[in-house]
């Protein structure tokens, strides 16, 4: 980007600068390098920021996008404040989400129980103890009327947090409600998380079926809201690496799991005849903030420009609009301690400062809490107070990508970009997503991964204040937010009226219909749509995959 | 007999898929020289099953899901109806409250390891209780 002799100069300079600073002791307590593991020098300077400004910086809104996919970025709007958020009942996340819409929140995300992420009723004995324990339990359509209750979904957006063993069933409640409502489904907006690792090596799914069969049920969804124009302004997945970083993968790796998932989903659907123009303007991603507060930006600026790069080299994608990676941040919730839960809170303000300092899409901030329980109303105040603070209070909106030029931000953006392609061609070389992980593949990043971080903890090669460093026991510092322990009781009355009110001869004609869907390759979403509306459980439906393809035991490594 | 290693039932009871906190204290007792059966998600019959199979001297329940006092208080219930409860040293860890610690080791628990364990004090506590 400078003047071959201006370098050269620089460079002669820089020697003797070197020279002078070899007697200066430097801290030996922790290695510097990123959270990666990428080695950091000392001083960054024009010798280390390589090619030039218009090719790989560039203007926001123009390729390849390492500055924002939008011209006007938050000088036009502030991302999206969405705190993802769910508990006990969908009345009382009902309740919840109104009092965060009330303090200025702009968007909601339901955050699902363990049995709606599993497609299990409430009456399984297996599951039942876990009824709104971990989320706001989404069994059948009459929940979801209660979930969005009074509140103008045609006018805010809503991230459904279901994966692709039950994005069909829950997403077609959503519709259908709205539908009833008499809203037009081409008018909502929202996204699907839809993610295929989340419940696979994220979390380890309970009696779910193969990859091959959830990589055609994401796709599905794909095809019938945006493809076919169902619902058109939808986003039908948004790849969460977020839920795998949490694992203990790099941010190196964050990346490359997301890109070659998204690449497997383009891929199925180009199998089924459609263009990429036709539906990647609206795959949508999600990441971390984590720990490193100069590794994360960097990261973020790397994403766009491969999204770009995929798009318009190896996807041949002709619309510029379809270039853009947008993405939702959530704050790393591992990086959080349950000892002096109070610090959290600085921490979450750092790592939102990150995520819109890379200028995200929409922000979750985490709840001090986190560590501990589901967020209380107090604490989750400050989470979105916090995204406040730094909106309202700290004029990092006034201008676009502001650490754009810093030679560490810019060689460290670089530096994550090659990292990432290498990674991907690892993955690549085993396959497909879905065979990535049904030969165990990503078990073992995973597993290697988890492994990597605790021994660092153990040594004290990475610093968890409370926890390694200036320990303090794990007591009874803070109110423990409980969800509601009628919670069973309401759920399994509440399924208990629907099967009374439903036409099960009606019903059962239309499951029918769905197994034999299955059984070709057929998109499930028209028949999940008219089922749910009758009346059909998301247990109902689930059982039926089970059914036609069977339970898959993934390939855990310990 | 000294050289018989100490024998660890490690089960996910329920269906929350939250699973770090298992597979790395896993590895740790494995690594630790204890026989490690992994039991993976298991409802509470089907752990005391696996326990009493595989002859166990310790069962950890890993728990994230908010339930802990439910699961944990079945398994209790089954071990006291099989006359099996003083046969095994009972670990529980995962998300749980410091506030729920006392309630869970009256019930019977040896032992509840809370966020920012050290997996080291989890191998050290099993040594100190299970002579073998």
């Amino acid at each position: 980007m400078w003047d071959k002799e201006y370098l050269e100069k620089i460079r002669e300079e820089k020697e003797k600068w070197d020279k002078t600073i070899e007697s200066h002791k430097e801290r030996t307590d922790l290695p510097f390098i990123t959270d990666s593991g990428i080695p950091v020098k000392r001083l960054y300077t024009p010798l280390d920021v390589k090619g030039n400004y218009l090719d790989k910086v560039s203007f926001p809104g123009n390729a390849p996008y390492t500055r924002g996919v939008y011209p006007n970025m938050y000088r036009g709007r502030v991302w999206t404040m969405r705190l993802f958020s769910g508990h006990g009942t969908p009345e009382e996340t009902n309740l919840r989400w109104k009092f965060l819409y009330k303090q200025g929140e702009t968007g909601f995300s339901a955050a699902v129980d363990a049995l709606t992420f599993n497609g299990i009723d409430p009456t399984n004995p297996d599951g039942s103890p876990e009824v709104g324990t971990s989320g706001v339990p989404l069994y059948c359509i009459d929940s979801l009327f209660a979930l969005a209750k009074d509140i103008p979904i045609d006018k805010i957006s809503v991230a459904l947090v279901v994966e692709p063993f039950t994005s069909a069933p829950v997403c077609a409640m959503y519709f259908n409600m709205a539908q009833m409502k008499g809203y037009d489904l081409k008018s909502l907006m929202g996204t699907t998380q839809n993610d295929i690792l989340t419940m696979t090596v994220g979390y380890i799914p309970y009696k779910n079926v193969a990859p091959n069969h959830l990589l055609r049920l994401a796709c599905d969804f794909i095809e019938w809201t945006v493809v076919m124009k169902n619902v058109p302004k939808w986003h039908p997945i948004n790849f969460t690496g977020y839920n795998y970083r949490e694992g203990g993968i790099d941010a190196v790796q964050e990346l490359g799991f997301v890109f070659s998932s998204a690449c497997s989903h383009i891929e199925n659907l180009m199998e089924r005849g459609y263009k990429p123009d036709d539906f990647v303007g609206r795959l949508a991603f999600h990441l971390a903030a984590h720990k490193d507060f100069f590794e994360e930006i960097a990261k973020y600026r790397a994403a766009r420009r491969i999204w770009y790069k995929l798009m318009r080299d190896k996807y041949e994608a002709k619309d510029p609009r379809n270039y853009g990676f947008r993405f939702h941040i959530q704050t790393a919730g591992s990086s959080l301690t349950a000892q002096t839960p109070q610090v959290n809170i600085i921490r979450t303000a750092i790592q939102a400062l990150e995520a819109t300092l890379g200028g995200c899409q929409s922000l979750h901030t985490n709840s001090y809490d986190e560590a501990i329980c589901l967020p209380s109303e107090e604490a989750a105040l400050i989470a979105l107070r916090t995204q406040q603070v730094i909106s309202d209070e700290t004029r990092i909106t006034n201008t676009i990508d502001p650490l754009a030029g810093s030679y560490y931000v810019e060689w460290l953006t670089d530096e994550i970009e090659e990292r990432v392609w290498k990674y991907m061609d690892k993955i690549h070389k085993v396959g497909s997503i879905d065979k990535a992980l049904s030969t165990g593949f990503l078990y073992k990043e995973m597993r290697d991964a988890f492994h990597k971080r605790q021994t660092r903890l153990e040594k004290g090669e990475e610093i968890m204040l409370g926890v390694n460093k200036y320990t303090v026991p794990y007591d009874e510092c803070t109110d423990v937010f409980r969800t509601n322990k009628e919670a069973i009781r309401i759920e399994q009355e509440r399924i208990r009226k629907l099967k009374e009110r439903r036409d099960n001869t009606k019903l059962e004609r239309i499951l029918d219909e769905l197994r034999n869907v299955c059984e070709k390759e057929e998109n499930v979403m028209p028949v999940v749509m008219e089922a749910t509306k009758e009346g059909a459980t998301v247990g109902e439906i689930c059982d039926i995959y089970r059914e036609i393809w069977g339970i898959w035991e993934p390939p855990l490594a310990i | 007999m000294e050289d018989e290693k100490i024998r660890v039932l490690m089960s996910k009871p329920g269906i929350d898929g939250h699973w770090r906190g298992g597979i790395v204290v896993s590895r740790v007792l494995r690594d630790a020289g204890m026989e490690l059966i992994f039991g993976g998600f298991q409802n509470i019959e089907q752990c005391v099953e696996s326990a009493i199979q595989e002859d166990v001297d310790v069962i950890g329940l890993s728990i994230h899901s908010g339930a802990h006092i439910a699961y944990t208080k079945r398994l209790i219930e089954l071990l006291e109806e099989k006359g099996l409860k003083d046969q095994f040293l009972i670990l529980v860890g995962g998300v749980i409250p410091a506030q729920d610690f006392t309630e869970l080791k009256e019930m019977g628990v040896a032992n509840v390891y809370g966020p920012g364990t050290m997996t080291g004090d989890i191998v050290k506590f099993i040594r100190e209780k299970v002579k073998k």
